[in-house]
């Protein structure tokens, strides 16, 4: 027997109705829950992201304005490469050229055109230089020495951005664990709004069951209901996420901490983040229902 | 129709409800089963719609062993069963008419089967007046005929009615056993428990009488009372 679509729609969007206010309060927590679970991920993503410079040991990067003469450039490269207080061995100073630069900005944003399109092309790629002091002691005095010179736009120490990486870390865990309890609570919220919608129709499931509608005719649209505020918490949270994340690269773009500008997440991240969200919204949805219509619902 | 052979009946509780019943109902009787409160009468109805197993023993209804009936399939048997209560048991939030057409929507009918089949039975029962009034609207009488319509829409095999006149006055009563009477003639075999002495000593119906869980009595054109 086929189970009319138009009947599931009917009963579970009238149930939602029903008990407006409970479903409301499990809405919003299952978009509270996702939201803060998927802005973490996300969070991290983006420091990940930022990190990329400094993936190969270096501890500091001096980079050039985009349009530093040569003279600049040069001049900077000799005083690195004569300074006793740098190594010169094991990481000798290291010349990013424009191009170089240019190519890496491109992996990093790869699918972050908005930043991407910020760079015209190599001649806007900021040339680099990096290098690691032999005195982890002596990192910042080597590096604000390089601050204030000609042609130089900022200095960033890979110092920071492993700090900034740690408290991430930090407090991706903490966000997560909250993020977790919500949805345990938004699971406990869809079991209660499920039962109630239950209990207030227990007399027509009675009726049902005697006139002989089978099981999966009675369970559906209690199921579907409890499916539906789980997509929808997910939806809701996944567009919380998205203009949040859109006010926040705009923001990162233009902030003082030259690490921070580095921070951007890929569309491809966005999306498989949005992604995650729906199914985890989903299958709360689907276990509170499915926890309810199978305690509370002898059919 | 119905066979039961030594049904037993132990409650987890341990009360005995039916000890080694056996009978049979031929396919269009009309049969009262009559005893005391706590005679087993409402047990014996809840085998036949399998929302009890028995503890020993076995059913066949319309040809069929229970026992071999997968709970999922037990819907499609109480398709083929009506019941009836006291309490009448309507939606009342739902109209007559919606009422009716409820017992076939949830079972899947095509909507065209609804709209034939509704008033058909409503105008069967007395009640094409009153398709738009709520339950509440209604006398018991009334309810009760409601609820008969609803059980009968689907033309069921059998009609399972437990004490259908127990909240009703005598004169409404007969009106009832009128309409269950007609079920019966169109082919329906009628299973009705009841304590209302009056109804069973006037239709002369078979009389099935438990006591304490068994069967006492088995009579043909039977009364209420027992004979000795």
């Amino acid at each position: 027997m086929a189970i009319k679509v138009s009947y599931v729609v009917k009963e579970s969007v009238g149930n939602l109705r029903r008990n407006l206010l409970m479903t409301a309060a499990a809405l919003i927590t299952v978009t509270i829950s996702l939201a803060l679970a998927g802005a973490s991920l996300l969070f991290r993503n983006g420091i990940d992201n930022a990190y990329i410079q400094f993936k190969n040991g270096f501890d500091i990067t001096v980079m050039m304005k985009a349009d530093a003469s040569q003279e600049q450039i040069d001049g900077i490269g000799t005083e690195l490469r004569s300074n006793p207080q740098i190594d010169q061995k094991a990481k000798k100073p290291r010349f990013v050229s424009k191009e170089e630069s240019f190519a890496e900005i491109q992996r990093m944003f790869q699918n972050a055109p908005e930043t991407l399109s910020a760079f015209r092309g190599v001649q806007d790629a900021p040339a680099q230089w990096r290098f690691k002091p032999v005195d982890a002691e002596q990192l910042e005095i080597l590096g604000q020495r390089f601050e204030k010179r000609a042609g130089v736009l900022s200095v960033s120490y890979a110092k920071s951005a492993k700090l900034i990486r740690s408290v991430a870390q930090r407090i991706q865990l903490i966000v997560l664990c909250v993020a977790g309890a919500l949805l345990l609570s938004a699971v406990i919220l869809i079991l209660n709004t499920v039962r109630m919608a239950i209990f207030a129709r227990r007399r027509e499931v009675a009726v049902m069951k005697l006139v002989g509608a089978t099981n999966g005719f009675i369970r559906l649209p209690f199921m579907v209901e409890g499916l539906l505020q789980g997509l929808l918490g997910g939806v809701a949270g996944f567009g919380l996420v998205a203009i949040g994340t859109k006010f926040a690269q705009s923001s990162l773009r233009h902030s003082n901490v030259p690490i921070a500008r580095t921070i951007a997440v890929s569309s491809t991240q966005l999306f498989s983040t949005g992604i995650f969200m729906l199914i985890v919204g989903a299958l709360v949805g689907a276990l509170g229902s499915a926890v309810a219509v199978s305690r509370f619902l002898d059919v | 129709m119905i066979r039961l052979e030594n049904v037993s009946k132990v409650y987890k509780n341990k009360t005995t409800a039916l000890r080694s019943v056996s009978t049979e109902i031929a396919k269009g009787e009309f049969v009262f089963l009559v005893g005391s409160s706590g005679s087993g009468k409402s047990t014996f109805m809840k085998l036949l719609l399998k929302e009890e197993v028995p503890s020993e023993g076995g059913i066949w209804v319309a040809g069929k062993n229970m026992a071999e009936i997968p709970n999922h399939k037990v819907p499609f048997l109480r398709r083929n069963i009506g019941c009836i209560f006291q309490d009448f048991k309507l939606l009342p939030n739902k109209s007559v008419y919606d009422n009716v057409a409820f017992a076939l929507e949830v079972i899947g009918r095509p909507k065209s089967v609804i709209t034939t089949q509704v008033p058909q039975i409503l105008d069967l029962v007395g009640l094409t007046k009153k398709a738009g009034n709520l339950p509440t609207e209604l006398s018991g009488g009334e309810q009760q005929r409601v609820s008969i319509a609803r059980a009968f829409v689907n033309r069921p095999l059998i009609l399972l009615a437990d004490e259908p006149t127990g909240n009703l006055d005598p004169n409404t009563s007969v009106g009832i056993m009128r309409l269950l009477d007609r079920i019966n003639k169109t082919g329906t075999t009628v299973l009705m428990a009841t304590h209302d002495q009056g109804i069973v000593n006037s239709m002369r119906r078979r009389v099935i009488e438990l006591d304490r869980g068994s069967l006492v009595r088995d009579q043909a054109r039977g009364v209420y009372g027992t004979l000795d």
